[in-house]
Protein backbone atom coordinates (compact mmCIF):
# COMPACT_ATOMS: atom_id res chain seq x y z
CA UNK A 1 0.00 0.00 0.00
CA UNK A 2 1.37 3.52 -0.84
CA UNK A 3 2.36 5.40 2.21
CA UNK A 4 0.65 8.83 2.95
CA UNK A 5 2.78 11.71 3.36
CA UNK A 6 1.34 15.07 3.98
CA UNK A 7 3.91 17.80 4.79
CA UNK A 8 3.77 20.36 7.91
CA UNK A 9 2.32 23.98 7.52
CA UNK A 10 1.88 26.37 9.54
CA UNK A 11 -1.16 25.38 11.00
CA UNK A 12 -1.73 21.60 9.65
CA UNK A 13 0.28 18.86 11.21
CA UNK A 14 3.07 16.33 8.94
CA UNK A 15 1.71 12.93 8.67
CA UNK A 16 3.75 10.21 7.81
CA UNK A 17 1.65 6.87 7.25
CA UNK A 18 4.15 4.69 5.95
CA UNK A 19 3.19 0.86 6.24
CA UNK A 20 6.41 -0.54 4.39
CA UNK A 21 8.70 0.94 7.29
CA UNK A 22 6.03 0.36 9.72
CA UNK A 23 6.10 4.38 10.31
CA UNK A 24 2.55 5.88 11.28
CA UNK A 25 3.03 9.45 12.90
CA UNK A 26 1.35 12.83 13.49
CA UNK A 27 2.99 15.54 14.04
CA UNK A 28 3.51 19.72 14.62
CA UNK A 29 0.45 21.64 15.38
CA UNK A 30 -3.31 21.32 13.94
CA UNK A 31 -5.37 24.17 13.59
CA UNK A 32 -6.91 24.64 10.48
CA UNK A 33 -10.13 26.47 9.92
CA UNK A 34 -11.70 23.48 8.29
CA UNK A 35 -10.15 20.66 9.85
CA UNK A 36 -12.83 18.07 8.54
CA UNK A 37 -11.55 19.20 4.90
CA UNK A 38 -7.64 18.16 6.16
CA UNK A 39 -8.92 15.12 7.51
CA UNK A 40 -11.05 13.33 5.02
CA UNK A 41 -7.96 12.18 2.75
CA UNK A 42 -6.30 11.00 6.33
CA UNK A 43 -9.44 8.85 7.35
CA UNK A 44 -9.92 7.66 3.83
CA UNK A 45 -6.53 6.12 3.83
CA UNK A 46 -6.85 4.84 7.30
CA UNK A 47 -9.79 2.68 5.42
CA UNK A 48 -8.02 1.49 3.15
CA UNK A 49 -4.92 0.49 5.88
CA UNK A 50 -7.81 -1.22 8.05
CA UNK A 51 -7.65 -4.15 5.62
CA UNK A 52 -4.30 -4.54 4.92
CA UNK A 53 -3.06 -3.49 7.89
CA UNK A 54 0.58 -4.96 9.49
CA UNK A 55 0.40 -7.50 12.44
CA UNK A 56 1.37 -4.52 14.74
CA UNK A 57 1.19 -0.99 14.28
CA UNK A 58 2.19 2.11 16.54
CA UNK A 59 1.26 5.49 15.80
CA UNK A 60 2.69 8.28 17.16
CA UNK A 61 1.20 11.59 18.11
CA UNK A 62 3.37 14.29 18.60
CA UNK A 63 0.68 17.42 18.41
CA UNK A 64 1.85 20.03 19.73
CA UNK A 65 -1.19 22.40 19.57
CA UNK A 66 -4.30 21.11 18.28
CA UNK A 67 -8.17 23.13 17.76
CA UNK A 68 -11.36 21.76 19.12
CA UNK A 69 -12.43 21.21 15.34
CA UNK A 70 -9.11 18.93 15.24
CA UNK A 71 -9.45 17.34 18.53
CA UNK A 72 -13.21 16.04 16.68
CA UNK A 73 -11.37 14.70 13.88
CA UNK A 74 -7.82 13.20 15.89
CA UNK A 75 -10.97 11.04 17.57
CA UNK A 76 -12.55 10.28 14.13
CA UNK A 77 -8.65 8.88 13.43
CA UNK A 78 -8.51 7.18 16.70
CA UNK A 79 -11.94 5.57 16.29
CA UNK A 80 -10.50 3.97 13.03
CA UNK A 81 -7.43 2.82 14.51
CA UNK A 82 -9.45 1.10 17.16
CA UNK A 83 -11.50 -0.71 14.91
CA UNK A 84 -7.74 -1.51 13.44
CA UNK A 85 -7.43 -2.73 16.71
CA UNK A 86 -10.07 -5.73 15.92
CA UNK A 87 -7.66 -7.29 13.62
CA UNK A 88 -3.97 -6.51 14.32
CA UNK A 89 -2.45 -5.30 17.18
CA UNK A 90 -2.20 -1.43 17.51
CA UNK A 91 -0.49 0.81 20.07
CA UNK A 92 -1.54 4.37 20.15
CA UNK A 93 1.80 6.52 21.69
CA UNK A 94 0.62 9.90 23.11
CA UNK A 95 2.90 12.49 23.48
CA UNK A 96 2.35 15.61 25.38
CA UNK A 97 4.36 18.35 26.53
CA UNK A 98 5.03 18.17 30.53
CA UNK A 99 3.73 21.26 31.15
CA UNK A 100 0.38 20.53 28.97
CA UNK A 101 -1.93 19.35 31.30
CA UNK A 102 -4.72 20.06 28.53
CA UNK A 103 -3.08 18.13 25.77
CA UNK A 104 -2.26 14.97 28.64
CA UNK A 105 -5.95 15.44 29.38
CA UNK A 106 -7.29 15.08 25.72
CA UNK A 107 -5.61 11.58 25.54
CA UNK A 108 -6.84 10.28 29.19
CA UNK A 109 -10.35 11.50 27.60
CA UNK A 110 -9.14 9.25 24.20
CA UNK A 111 -8.09 6.29 25.67
CA UNK A 112 -11.62 6.11 27.92
CA UNK A 113 -13.99 6.37 25.10
CA UNK A 114 -11.59 3.09 22.79
CA UNK A 115 -10.19 0.05 23.59
CA UNK A 116 -7.34 0.33 21.95
CA UNK A 117 -3.99 0.73 24.03
CA UNK A 118 -2.28 3.87 25.06
CA UNK A 119 0.77 5.01 25.95
CA UNK A 120 0.76 8.22 27.49
CA UNK A 121 4.77 9.50 26.80
CA UNK A 122 5.49 12.66 28.59
CA UNK A 123 8.48 15.09 27.10
CA UNK A 124 10.27 18.50 28.00
CA UNK A 125 9.97 20.81 25.46
CA UNK A 126 12.06 23.09 27.27
CA UNK A 127 15.16 20.33 26.97
CA UNK A 128 13.85 19.53 22.93
CA UNK A 129 14.06 22.76 22.25
CA UNK A 130 17.11 24.05 20.32
CA UNK A 131 16.31 27.76 21.07
CA UNK A 132 13.04 30.23 20.77
CA UNK A 133 15.50 33.19 22.45
CA UNK A 134 17.01 34.34 19.27
CA UNK A 135 17.52 37.79 20.91
CA UNK A 136 20.84 38.36 20.68
CA UNK A 137 20.89 37.81 16.79
CA UNK A 138 21.59 40.93 14.95
CA UNK A 139 17.89 40.95 13.33
CA UNK A 140 18.08 44.62 11.49
CA UNK B 1 -3.63 46.85 42.71
CA UNK B 2 -7.11 46.37 42.51
CA UNK B 3 -8.13 42.74 42.11
CA UNK B 4 -10.90 41.90 39.23
CA UNK B 5 -13.14 39.77 40.46
CA UNK B 6 -15.83 40.46 38.87
CA UNK B 7 -15.30 40.74 34.65
CA UNK B 8 -18.72 41.32 33.78
CA UNK B 9 -18.25 45.32 34.18
CA UNK B 10 -15.67 45.48 31.23
CA UNK B 11 -17.13 43.82 28.92
CA UNK B 12 -19.03 47.16 27.51
CA UNK B 13 -15.85 48.43 26.92
CA UNK B 14 -14.87 46.00 24.68
CA UNK B 15 -17.64 47.28 21.74
CA UNK B 16 -16.27 51.07 22.30
CA UNK B 17 -12.89 49.85 21.74
CA UNK B 18 -14.40 48.00 18.52
CA UNK B 19 -16.00 50.92 17.30
CA UNK B 20 -12.69 52.87 16.96
CA UNK B 21 -11.92 51.32 13.77
CA UNK B 22 -14.21 50.76 10.70
CA UNK B 23 -14.55 47.55 8.31
CA UNK B 24 -11.93 47.32 6.03
CA UNK B 25 -9.41 49.06 8.27
CA UNK B 26 -8.02 48.22 11.07
CA UNK B 27 -5.48 48.62 14.73
CA UNK B 28 -2.79 47.02 16.14
CA UNK B 29 -1.30 47.84 19.15
CA UNK B 30 0.73 46.22 21.12
CA UNK B 31 1.79 47.60 24.92
CA UNK B 32 4.50 45.93 27.03
CA UNK B 33 8.54 45.00 26.61
CA UNK B 34 9.72 45.17 23.40
CA UNK B 35 12.25 42.43 22.21
CA UNK B 36 14.00 41.37 19.15
CA UNK B 37 12.20 38.45 18.76
CA UNK B 38 8.58 40.52 19.50
CA UNK B 39 9.67 43.02 16.94
CA UNK B 40 10.15 40.03 14.25
CA UNK B 41 6.53 38.78 14.97
CA UNK B 42 5.11 42.27 15.34
CA UNK B 43 6.49 43.32 11.81
CA UNK B 44 5.34 40.23 10.01
CA UNK B 45 2.04 40.51 11.27
CA UNK B 46 2.25 43.93 9.95
CA UNK B 47 3.36 42.27 6.82
CA UNK B 48 0.79 39.64 6.23
CA UNK B 49 -1.72 42.64 6.71
CA UNK B 50 -0.15 44.63 4.37
CA UNK B 51 1.03 43.03 1.41
CA UNK B 52 -3.34 41.99 1.42
CA UNK B 53 -4.01 45.80 1.66
CA UNK B 54 -1.80 47.95 -0.43
CA UNK B 55 -0.89 46.84 -3.55
CA UNK B 56 2.04 48.98 -4.25
CA UNK B 57 5.20 47.27 -2.75
CA UNK B 58 6.76 51.10 -2.74
CA UNK B 59 4.12 52.17 -0.14
CA UNK B 60 4.58 48.75 1.25
CA UNK B 61 8.86 49.49 1.94
CA UNK B 62 7.72 52.79 3.01
CA UNK B 63 5.56 51.73 5.39
CA UNK B 64 7.81 48.83 6.64
CA UNK B 65 11.10 51.07 6.74
CA UNK B 66 8.82 53.72 9.15
CA UNK B 67 7.95 50.62 11.41
CA UNK B 68 11.30 49.29 11.70
CA UNK B 69 12.68 52.76 12.52
CA UNK B 70 9.76 53.56 15.15
CA UNK B 71 10.34 50.01 16.53
CA UNK B 72 14.10 50.07 17.08
CA UNK B 73 13.42 53.25 18.72
CA UNK B 74 11.41 51.77 21.37
CA UNK B 75 13.77 49.12 22.08
CA UNK B 76 16.80 51.69 22.00
CA UNK B 77 14.73 53.81 25.17
CA UNK B 78 14.26 50.82 26.61
CA UNK B 79 17.37 49.76 27.13
CA UNK B 80 17.66 53.02 28.90
CA UNK B 81 15.59 52.43 31.16
CA UNK B 82 16.92 49.18 32.22
CA UNK B 83 19.99 50.99 32.53
CA UNK B 84 19.54 53.74 34.54
CA UNK B 85 18.96 54.21 38.77
CA UNK B 86 16.21 56.50 38.08
CA UNK B 87 13.01 56.24 40.17
CA UNK B 88 9.76 55.50 37.60
CA UNK B 89 7.88 57.21 40.93
CA UNK B 90 4.58 56.46 40.70
CA UNK B 91 4.04 54.91 37.24
CA UNK B 92 5.90 51.77 37.96
CA UNK B 93 5.00 51.30 34.30
CA UNK B 94 7.72 51.06 31.75
CA UNK B 95 5.45 49.44 28.86
CA UNK B 96 6.33 50.95 25.19
CA UNK B 97 3.72 50.91 22.84
CA UNK B 98 3.59 50.01 19.33
CA UNK B 99 0.70 50.82 16.92
CA UNK B 100 -0.31 51.03 13.57
CA UNK B 101 -3.69 51.86 12.01
CA UNK B 102 -5.23 52.15 8.82
CA UNK B 103 -7.66 54.77 8.46
CA UNK B 104 -8.94 54.64 4.90
CA UNK B 105 -5.92 55.96 2.49
CA UNK B 106 -3.61 56.35 5.30
CA UNK B 107 -1.61 54.62 7.52
CA UNK B 108 -0.48 55.83 11.15
CA UNK B 109 2.41 54.38 13.02
CA UNK B 110 2.84 55.14 16.56
CA UNK B 111 5.44 54.49 19.28
CA UNK B 112 5.35 55.61 22.83
CA UNK B 113 8.10 55.08 25.19
CA UNK B 114 9.43 56.68 28.15
CA UNK B 115 12.32 59.01 28.35
CA UNK B 116 14.39 60.75 30.79
CA UNK B 117 13.15 64.82 31.29
CA UNK B 118 16.83 65.83 31.14
CA UNK B 119 16.60 64.59 27.22
CA UNK B 120 12.88 65.95 26.44
CA UNK B 121 14.64 69.54 25.17
CA UNK B 122 17.43 68.28 22.65
CA UNK B 123 14.84 65.48 21.52
CA UNK B 124 12.20 68.14 21.02
CA UNK B 125 14.55 70.55 19.30
CA UNK B 126 15.59 67.79 16.86
CA UNK B 127 11.93 66.67 16.02
CA UNK B 128 11.01 70.85 15.25
CA UNK B 129 14.14 71.32 12.90
CA UNK B 130 13.14 67.87 11.05
CA UNK B 131 9.66 69.37 10.72
CA UNK B 132 10.84 72.99 9.55
CA UNK B 133 13.08 71.45 6.53
CA UNK B 134 11.59 71.14 2.97
CA UNK B 135 12.58 67.80 0.90
CA UNK B 136 15.23 69.17 -0.27
CA UNK B 137 16.32 70.49 2.90
CA UNK B 138 16.09 67.00 4.76
CA UNK B 139 18.38 65.37 1.90
CA UNK B 140 21.12 67.98 1.88
CA UNK B 141 20.49 67.28 6.38
CA UNK B 142 21.03 63.08 5.79
CA UNK B 143 24.14 63.63 3.23
CA UNK B 144 25.74 66.22 5.75
CA UNK B 145 25.28 63.82 8.80
CA UNK B 146 26.36 61.03 6.02
CA UNK B 147 29.50 62.60 5.84
CA UNK B 148 30.39 64.76 8.49
CA UNK B 149 29.64 61.25 10.90
CA UNK B 150 27.98 63.91 13.25
CA UNK B 151 25.69 61.48 15.11
CA UNK B 152 23.02 62.10 18.18
CA UNK B 153 24.37 60.73 21.30
CA UNK B 154 21.76 57.93 20.81
CA UNK B 155 23.26 56.34 18.00
CA UNK B 156 21.74 57.84 15.22
CA UNK B 157 18.33 59.09 15.96
CA UNK B 158 19.12 61.88 14.16
CA UNK B 159 18.99 59.92 11.06
CA UNK B 160 16.27 58.24 11.85
CA UNK B 161 13.62 60.96 12.63
CA UNK B 162 14.80 62.36 9.23
CA UNK B 163 14.60 59.31 7.14
CA UNK B 164 11.20 58.82 9.17
CA UNK B 165 10.13 62.42 7.51
CA UNK B 166 11.55 61.86 3.94
CA UNK B 167 9.89 58.17 3.35
CA UNK B 168 6.57 58.91 4.66
CA UNK B 169 6.58 62.53 3.14
CA UNK B 170 4.56 64.49 6.23
CA UNK B 171 5.67 65.84 9.18
CA UNK B 172 6.35 63.97 12.16
CA UNK B 173 3.39 64.54 15.01
CA UNK B 174 4.93 63.89 18.95
CA UNK B 175 3.98 64.55 22.23
CA UNK B 176 5.63 64.38 25.31
CA UNK B 177 3.51 63.59 28.58
CA UNK B 178 4.92 64.59 31.71
CA UNK B 179 4.63 61.53 34.12
CA UNK B 180 6.72 62.68 37.19
CA UNK B 181 10.22 64.49 38.11
CA UNK B 182 12.18 61.85 36.00
CA UNK B 183 10.09 60.82 33.47
CA UNK B 184 8.09 61.75 30.29
CA UNK B 185 5.87 59.67 28.16
CA UNK B 186 7.40 60.43 24.77
CA UNK B 187 4.93 59.74 21.33
CA UNK B 188 5.63 59.68 17.92
CA UNK B 189 3.09 59.39 14.93
CA UNK B 190 3.77 59.18 11.35
CA UNK B 191 1.11 59.54 9.04
CA UNK B 192 1.56 57.64 5.37
CA UNK B 193 -0.74 58.52 2.52
CA UNK B 194 -1.40 55.65 0.62
CA UNK B 195 -2.59 58.41 -2.88
CA UNK B 196 -0.75 60.77 -4.13
CA UNK B 197 2.52 62.21 -4.29
CA UNK B 198 5.09 62.03 -1.64
CA UNK B 199 6.27 65.59 0.26
CA UNK B 200 2.57 66.24 0.74
CA UNK B 201 3.64 68.44 3.65
CA UNK B 202 0.42 70.41 4.51
CA UNK B 203 -0.63 67.73 7.16
CA UNK B 204 -1.49 69.68 10.10
CA UNK B 205 -0.15 68.70 12.94
CA UNK B 206 -0.88 71.52 15.05
CA UNK B 207 -4.26 69.81 15.86
CA UNK B 208 -3.36 66.11 15.77
CA UNK B 209 -6.46 64.53 16.63
CA UNK B 210 -5.27 60.99 16.13
CA UNK B 211 -2.11 60.94 18.08
CA UNK B 212 -4.66 62.65 20.94
CA UNK B 213 -6.80 59.87 20.36
CA UNK B 214 -3.98 57.38 20.60
CA UNK B 215 -2.69 59.28 23.66
CA UNK B 216 -6.28 58.45 25.43
CA UNK B 217 -6.48 54.81 23.77
CA UNK B 218 -2.50 54.07 25.69
CA UNK B 219 -3.89 55.10 29.03
CA UNK B 220 -7.20 52.88 28.88
CA UNK B 221 -5.04 50.11 27.56
CA UNK B 222 -3.25 50.84 30.14
CA UNK B 223 -5.92 51.22 32.88
CA UNK B 224 -7.21 47.91 31.66
CA UNK B 225 -3.69 45.84 31.69
CA UNK B 226 -3.89 45.27 27.91
CA UNK B 227 -1.03 43.97 26.69
CA UNK B 228 -1.98 43.09 23.05
CA UNK B 229 -4.91 44.16 20.73
CA UNK B 230 -5.91 43.43 17.42
CA UNK B 231 -8.79 45.46 15.77
CA UNK B 232 -9.90 44.52 12.69
CA UNK B 233 -10.96 41.83 9.74
CA UNK B 234 -9.92 38.09 11.53
CA UNK B 235 -8.98 35.27 8.80
CA UNK B 236 -6.40 32.86 9.24
CA UNK B 237 -3.65 34.47 8.51
CA UNK B 238 -3.92 37.49 10.78
CA UNK B 239 -4.72 34.20 13.12
CA UNK B 240 -1.23 32.79 12.74
CA UNK B 241 0.70 36.01 13.03
CA UNK B 242 -1.17 37.02 16.41
CA UNK B 243 -0.72 33.32 17.67
CA UNK B 244 3.00 33.37 16.76
CA UNK B 245 3.17 36.41 18.54
CA UNK B 246 1.50 35.22 21.98
CA UNK B 247 3.85 32.21 21.31
CA UNK B 248 7.32 34.23 20.92
CA UNK B 249 6.21 36.77 24.01
CA UNK B 250 5.15 34.79 26.93
CA UNK B 251 7.71 32.11 28.42
CA UNK B 252 6.69 28.37 28.42
CA UNK B 253 4.73 27.69 31.14
CA UNK B 254 0.96 25.61 31.54
CA UNK B 255 -1.33 29.41 32.02
CA UNK B 256 1.10 30.19 28.44
CA UNK B 257 -0.38 27.13 26.64
CA UNK B 258 -3.99 27.91 27.80
CA UNK B 259 -4.11 31.21 26.85
CA UNK B 260 -2.93 29.88 23.40
CA UNK B 261 -5.49 26.88 23.32
CA UNK B 262 -8.08 29.26 24.00
CA UNK B 263 -6.99 32.33 21.75
CA UNK B 264 -7.32 29.28 18.41
CA UNK B 265 -11.12 28.77 19.77
CA UNK B 266 -11.73 32.63 19.97
CA UNK B 267 -9.87 33.80 17.43
CA UNK B 268 -11.12 30.99 14.59
CA UNK B 269 -14.66 31.68 16.25
CA UNK B 270 -14.84 35.22 14.80
CA UNK B 271 -13.60 34.09 11.54
CA UNK B 272 -15.49 31.03 11.24
CA UNK B 273 -18.76 32.61 13.11
CA UNK B 274 -18.26 36.01 12.76
CA UNK B 275 -20.61 38.20 10.45
CA UNK B 276 -19.70 41.50 8.93
CA UNK B 277 -22.17 44.32 8.48
CA UNK B 278 -20.96 45.79 5.21
CA UNK B 279 -19.41 43.34 2.51
CA UNK B 280 -15.91 42.64 3.02
CA UNK B 281 -14.16 39.67 1.44
CA UNK B 282 -11.55 39.26 3.54
CA UNK B 283 -11.84 37.98 7.22
CA UNK B 284 -14.82 38.82 9.53
CA UNK B 285 -14.42 42.41 11.48
CA UNK B 286 -13.78 41.85 15.03
CA UNK B 287 -12.07 42.54 18.09
CA UNK B 288 -9.56 40.88 20.01
CA UNK B 289 -7.48 41.47 23.31
CA UNK B 290 -5.32 40.22 26.18
CA UNK B 291 -4.86 41.89 29.00
CA UNK B 292 -3.19 40.78 32.48
CA UNK B 293 -3.90 41.62 35.97
CA UNK B 294 -2.25 40.99 39.01
CA UNK B 295 -3.62 36.60 38.87
CA UNK B 296 -4.85 36.31 35.44
CA UNK B 297 -4.78 36.52 31.84
CA UNK B 298 -7.91 37.86 30.82
CA UNK B 299 -8.92 36.77 26.74
CA UNK B 300 -11.94 38.77 25.17
CA UNK B 301 -12.93 38.69 21.62
CA UNK B 302 -15.89 40.68 20.36
CA UNK B 303 -17.84 40.72 17.71
CA UNK B 304 -20.74 40.68 15.21
CA UNK B 305 -23.94 37.98 15.49
CA UNK B 306 -26.96 38.12 13.84
CA UNK B 307 -29.49 39.64 16.10
CA UNK B 308 -31.92 36.99 15.25
CA UNK B 309 -29.71 34.20 16.53
CA UNK B 310 -28.63 35.91 20.28
CA UNK B 311 -31.14 34.22 22.07
CA UNK B 312 -29.80 30.64 20.56
CA UNK B 313 -26.07 32.18 21.76
CA UNK B 314 -27.35 33.01 24.71
CA UNK B 315 -29.55 30.16 25.62
CA UNK B 316 -26.36 27.62 24.83
CA UNK B 317 -23.73 30.04 27.13
CA UNK B 318 -25.75 29.83 29.55
CA UNK B 319 -26.43 26.08 29.69
CA UNK B 320 -22.44 25.65 29.36
CA UNK B 321 -22.27 27.99 32.05
CA UNK B 322 -24.67 25.66 34.08
CA UNK B 323 -22.23 22.39 34.06
CA UNK B 324 -20.30 21.49 35.94
CA UNK B 325 -16.90 19.82 35.25
CA UNK B 326 -17.95 15.88 35.32
CA UNK B 327 -21.13 17.23 32.91
CA UNK B 328 -18.77 19.20 30.78
CA UNK B 329 -16.55 16.20 29.99
CA UNK B 330 -19.40 14.01 29.28
CA UNK B 331 -21.06 16.38 27.17
CA UNK B 332 -17.27 16.64 25.28
CA UNK B 333 -17.21 13.03 25.01
CA UNK B 334 -21.05 12.80 23.43
CA UNK B 335 -19.35 15.45 21.15
CA UNK B 336 -16.75 13.26 20.03
CA UNK B 337 -19.10 10.08 19.51
CA UNK B 338 -21.92 11.54 17.92
CA UNK B 339 -20.93 10.52 14.71
CA UNK B 340 -23.37 13.14 13.40
CA UNK B 341 -22.13 16.18 14.38
CA UNK B 342 -20.17 17.34 11.96
CA UNK B 343 -18.98 20.60 12.96
CA UNK B 344 -18.06 20.58 16.48
CA UNK B 345 -18.13 24.24 16.71
CA UNK B 346 -21.86 24.87 15.50
CA UNK B 347 -22.16 22.59 18.89
CA UNK B 348 -20.42 24.14 20.95
CA UNK B 349 -17.36 22.17 21.29
CA UNK B 350 -14.83 25.14 21.71
CA UNK B 351 -16.73 27.07 24.12
CA UNK B 352 -17.04 23.63 26.34
CA UNK B 353 -13.55 23.23 26.00
CA UNK B 354 -12.88 26.87 26.90
CA UNK B 355 -14.48 26.20 30.05
CA UNK B 356 -13.23 23.18 30.74
CA UNK B 357 -9.56 24.48 30.23
CA UNK B 358 -10.38 28.16 32.15
CA UNK B 359 -12.02 26.47 34.92
CA UNK B 360 -13.95 29.29 34.70
CA UNK B 361 -17.74 30.06 33.74
CA UNK B 362 -17.73 32.15 30.33
CA UNK B 363 -18.78 36.00 30.49
CA UNK B 364 -20.57 36.93 27.87
CA UNK B 365 -22.31 40.34 26.55
CA UNK B 366 -24.82 40.66 23.82
CA UNK B 367 -25.15 44.27 22.72
CA UNK B 368 -27.61 45.42 20.13
CA UNK B 369 -26.71 47.39 16.96
CA UNK B 370 -29.65 47.28 14.99
CA UNK B 371 -32.63 44.92 14.27
CA UNK B 372 -30.32 42.67 12.00
CA UNK B 373 -26.36 42.88 14.12
CA UNK B 374 -25.74 42.76 17.60
CA UNK B 375 -22.01 42.97 19.44
CA UNK B 376 -21.15 39.50 20.76
CA UNK B 377 -18.48 39.78 23.30
CA UNK B 378 -17.23 36.50 25.18
CA UNK B 379 -14.31 36.78 28.23
CA UNK B 380 -12.62 34.17 29.63
CA UNK B 381 -9.85 34.24 32.29
CA UNK B 382 -6.64 32.09 32.85
CA UNK B 383 -5.06 31.98 36.35
CA UNK B 384 -1.30 32.85 36.40
CA UNK B 385 -0.90 30.65 39.54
Amino acid sequence: MKPLIIKATEDTPEIIFDPLNNVFKISNVSLPENAIEFYAPVLAWLKKYREEANPTTVFDFNIEYLNTASSKQIFELIFLIDKINQKSNVVIRWHYDKIDEDMHALGIRFTNLVNVKFEMVEYEKSILDEDQDDDDENFF
Amino acid sequence: MIRRKNINKPLKITYDLFQRVENGDFEYIYRGNFTQTLTRKILSLAETNLQKLVDKSSLQNRIYFIMVEGLQNVTRHQDDLSGSSGDTGDTGDFSGIFAIQKKGNRYLITTGNLIVNSKVDSLKQRLERVNSLDREELKNLHREILSTGELSDKGGAGLGLIEMARRSGNKLSFDFEYVDLYWSYFYLQTEIPSRGELGIEEHDITDNESIKSIKSLNHLLSKKDILLNFNGNFNQNNILSLLSIIKGQMSMSSPAKKVYYIMVEMLQNISKHGENIEDYPDGNSGIFYLSQTEDDFILTSGNYVESSKVDVFKERLEFINELNEDELNDYFNKILLDQSAVDPQKTGLGFIDIRLKSHRKIAFDFTKVNDDYSFFTLQTSIKLK
